[in-house]
């Protein structure tokens, strides 16, 4: 009963959410102080039905309520209420509409922050709108999670799968999917600036804090999801250039080029035509996302359960919003004007490149995850696209980019410096990065170019930050303090991969038990294995006291757990995490004499790898926290 | 140059869109399926271990030969499946595919071995005589012979349309 009020609201909040599109899009007068107040409070309206429609969703979630057959196939009564809840975004129909309660939320947050009185804002609530309507009929029609099971309900639910149930995957997903939906803000007013069409509207302005909130969830959302797989999958590594961690890479880079470009428009009216096209394609990725991993057209861990009736709708749809972007753009193209040339060697110049460089990492990342389906389709086989291919295009393109940053941090904004490729800081940076670098090169004894010119451009990088902070201190020189952190992140994450890649290693090892064996510097004591009962899973646990080199000692206890009701086996991995590096343990089978096989991993700087990442999503808070403070 | 702009705008996503299209209304829902009957070739080849040469008489009777590799990220999604269809004493014989042999043998031992007999085929030339381009991919064998051949991750599904109407038919097993 109570389900069917929360499906009836959201219904109500789809005609609502149509009614906001018509007002503000179709009807002239939509910027009469009349029509723009009835849009705004239309669309709260709308919001309010649809967040109360999904509030008593949560709610019968939490109650057991096995009449919803979603609920019933996802979830369970043994689970605690915070798996209950994040049951929700476990499969399709319920990630789908927490993804479109997001979206909405996101026009909410707009609709109260920006004034009436702001030009764009009526057309762009209107877009929004269209969006969410968009959006909601295909929940209602092809993925309906109202559906109930009547009359009688079963018992007991189905259980979510045990691979989800982890804290940071009941947080991954709708951190990554405010990040994805967050983009509708500035494609909305993009698209709603080419509607209007007057050049003289600084929609760039208006979208910048909301842009970088977004880009924060992004970043942060991937970095989490990585994490996850390393620890919770057990793939030990933090990056598998699996389809859908490449979907999501493919809009990080199109946001991160976009913000870059927002910036030229706001301070200079430059890079216009790049700024408008990168918001469309930033939000037409995230919904190419949202299409790869719902239509069940590639294998991956990630994909949800294929269905081609969705796959269709959803290919329909975003196509339609794609054409009117690229119509709108292309009949408003001669409008679009930039007020002045870029000066060479300028800011402007350096982020112009910085947009090419983006463009071709994603147009890389696109057909790596596209050209096996392509093939497929024209030759009837199937290929995969892996590592090799991604590392081959993305080592040359960052390592050069880098370069391009190291050069930029000496240009000024409009202003052509005299380029001089030899000054005191430049001189300073790859003098301490050579050293560097040989020195790694002779200490570790690697003849790896790929991993030594990725520590060389790291080090540049961070070091000409290093000298320019130095310099700001002693010169009361301004610095801008989000770019600054923000790129020496990026140092930082160029230098940790390459360190992990460099020093990282493993070895599955036979132990029995009481017995001990040496891997690297370790000495692995297997002390003892027994069998463990919890209320949802039995286990397997074992217990290895692990002593380092420089004899401190502690215990690891990976498992192997068996889910009782999906009968589900999944591997508990133990890590040992210090500042350096991690020593990850895993139990495999038990072989014939006794003995059994361990997988032991030492991975270096790992942890350093989501930390600059992290580091890099707060250089996004505070740049977005103290713009609010300016305001 | 704003025209140039124009077409690249309109042709790039319009691309896209038409590719996407005709990939899910494509009929053939199990595009990796082929059913073309032929022998297996000869070969001989060394076992993980490293320890005995096996070839083409070597392996009899009804058996699925699984091509898989460590660096193949869909084989350790399949492999659950396979160690399930090996439990239930269905013969499956691995094909070790352009693999390094301690990569290979420490894949095992993390994951688990469901292959009763494993070839290492380093530089891929049984491979190439079956026509394998990529793994995992899985062969279905009735007596030497090739009757079901699959390109991509075997599970529940796959194994009931594309491999369980022969088995049938042919009481393999």
């Amino acid at each position: 009963m109570i389900i069917e009020i929360s499906h009836f609201l959201s219904i109500l909040a789809t005609g609502l959410f149509l009614l906001v599109g018509y007002f503000s899009i179709f009807v002239p007068s939509s910027n009469s102080s009349y029509t723009s107040n009835l849009i705004v409070r239309t669309y709260s309206h709308g919001f309010f039905f649809l967040l109360s429609s999904f509030l008593i969703y949560v709610w019968l979630a939490i109650t057991d309520n096995f009449s919803v057959q979603y609920i019933a196939n996802h979830s369970n009564t043994a689970l605690p209420i915070f798996y209950k809840i994040s049951s929700i975004w476990s499969a399709h129909e319920g990630s789908m509409f927490l993804w479109i309660v997001f979206l909405s939320l996101w026009g909410f947050l707009f609709n109260i922050r920006v004034k009436n009185s702001e030009v764009l804002k009526p057309k762009t609530m209107g877009v929004i709108s269209l969006i969410l309507v968009g959006f909601l009929i295909f929940l209602l029609a092809t993925s309906n999670p109202f559906v109930t099971i009547l009359p009688i309900p079963p018992l007991n639910g189905a259980d979510i799968n045990p691979v989800l149930q982890d804290p940071a995957l009941a947080i991954h997903p709708p951190t990554l999917y405010l990040g994805y939906v967050g983009f509708v803000i500035p494609f909305a007013c993009a698209i709603a600036f080419l509607i209007y069409g007057d050049s003289k509207i600084n929609w760039e302005a208006l979208v910048k804090t909301w842009s970088v909130s977004a880009w924060v969830f992004l970043t942060v959302g991937i970095t989490l999801g990585s994490w996850w797989a390393y620890y919770e999958l057990g793939w030990g590594g933090y990056w598998f250039w699996d389809p859908v961690e490449n979907v999501a890479l493919m809009p990080w880079l199109a946001a991160t080029a976009f913000i870059h470009s927002l910036g030229v428009s706001i301070k200079s009216s430059q890079l216009r035509i790049w700024t408008i096209l990168l918001s469309i394609l930033v939000f037409s990725l995230s919904l190419f996302g949202a299409f790869i991993v719902r239509s069940g057209i590639i294998d991956s861990v990630h994909a949800f359960a294929n269905d081609p009736d969705r796959g269709l709708y959803l290919l329909g749809f975003i196509g339609l919003i794609i054409f009117v972007s690229v119509f709108l753009f292309i009949s408003r193209l001669s409008i679009i004007k930039s007020l002045s040339r870029i000066k060479k060697f300028s800011k402007q110049s350096y982020i112009s490149i910085n947009n090419i460089f983006f463009g071709a990492l994603i147009f890389s990342v696109m057909l790596g995850v596209t050209y096996p389906l392509i093939y497929e389709f024209l030759f009837d086989q199937k290929i995969s696209v892996g590592a090799p291919f991604y590392n081959a295009i993305f080592i040359p393109i960052v390592f050069i980019a880098a370069v391009f940053l190291f050069f930029s941090v000496d240009s000024k904004w409009s202003r052509s410096i005299n380029f001089r490729p030899i000054s005191a800081p430049i001189f300073f940076s790859i003098l301490l990065s050579l050293t560097f670098t040989l020195f790694v090169m002779q200490y570790f004894e690697s003849q790896n170019i790929s991993i030594l010119a990725s520590i060389f451009a790291g080090s540049l990088i961070i070091s000409r930050y290093i000298y320019e902070i130095i310099n700001s201190i002693l010169n009361k020189k301004f610095i801008n303090p989000f770019s600054v952190l923000a790129h020496m992140s990026l140092g930082l994450l160029i230098i940790s991969i390459s360190f992990n890649s460099l020093l990282s290693s493993e070895r599955a090892l036979s132990i029995g038990i009481n017995s001990t064996e040496l891997y690297k510097d370790l000495k692995i004591s297997f002390k003892d294995i027994g069998m463990k009962k919890n209320s949802n899973y039995d286990s397997i646990q074992a217990t290895f006291i692990v002593e380092d080199q420089s004899g401190k000692t502690f215990n690891l206890k990976p498992e192997k757990r068996r889910y009782f009701t999906r009968g589900q086996i999944t591997t508990e991995t133990a890590i040992h995490a210090t500042v350096l590096r991690d020593i990850y343990i895993t139990i495999g089978d038990q072989l014939d004499d006794g003995n059994w096989i361990v997988n032991v991993q030492i991975n270096y700087l790992i942890r350093w790898i989501w930390l600059s990442a992290l580091l890099m999503g707060f250089a996004g808070i505070i740049l977005v926290v103290s713009n609010r403070v300016k305001t | 140059m704003n025209l140039l702009l124009r077409l690249v705008v309109f042709i790039v996503p319009t691309t896209f869109i038409l590719l996407f299209f005709f990939i899910l209304t494509n009929e053939d829902v199990y595009s990796g399926a082929d059913y073309n009957q032929f022998q297996i070739p000869e070969f001989e080849l060394k076992d993980l271990d490293d320890s005995m040469t096996v070839n083409k008489d070597s392996l009899n009777g009804n058996y699925v030969l699984n091509v898989w590799a460590s660096w193949c990220i869909t084989c350790i999604i399949e492999h659950p499946y396979l160690s399930n269809l090996s439990k239930n004493g269905i013969p499956v014989i691995g094909l070790n595919y352009k693999d390094e042999r301690e990569d290979a043998i420490i894949w095992l031992k993390k994951y688990g071995n469901p292959y009763q007999k494993i070839l290492h085929d380093y530089k891929g030339n049984l491979a190439l005589d079956l026509g394998v381009t990529g793994a995992p991919e899985t062969f279905l064998i009735n007596d030497g012979k090739v009757v079901a051949h699959y390109q991509g991750e075997v599970n529940d599904q796959i194994w009931n349309d594309v491999f369980l109407p022969i088995i049938e038919e042919r009481k393999m097993f």
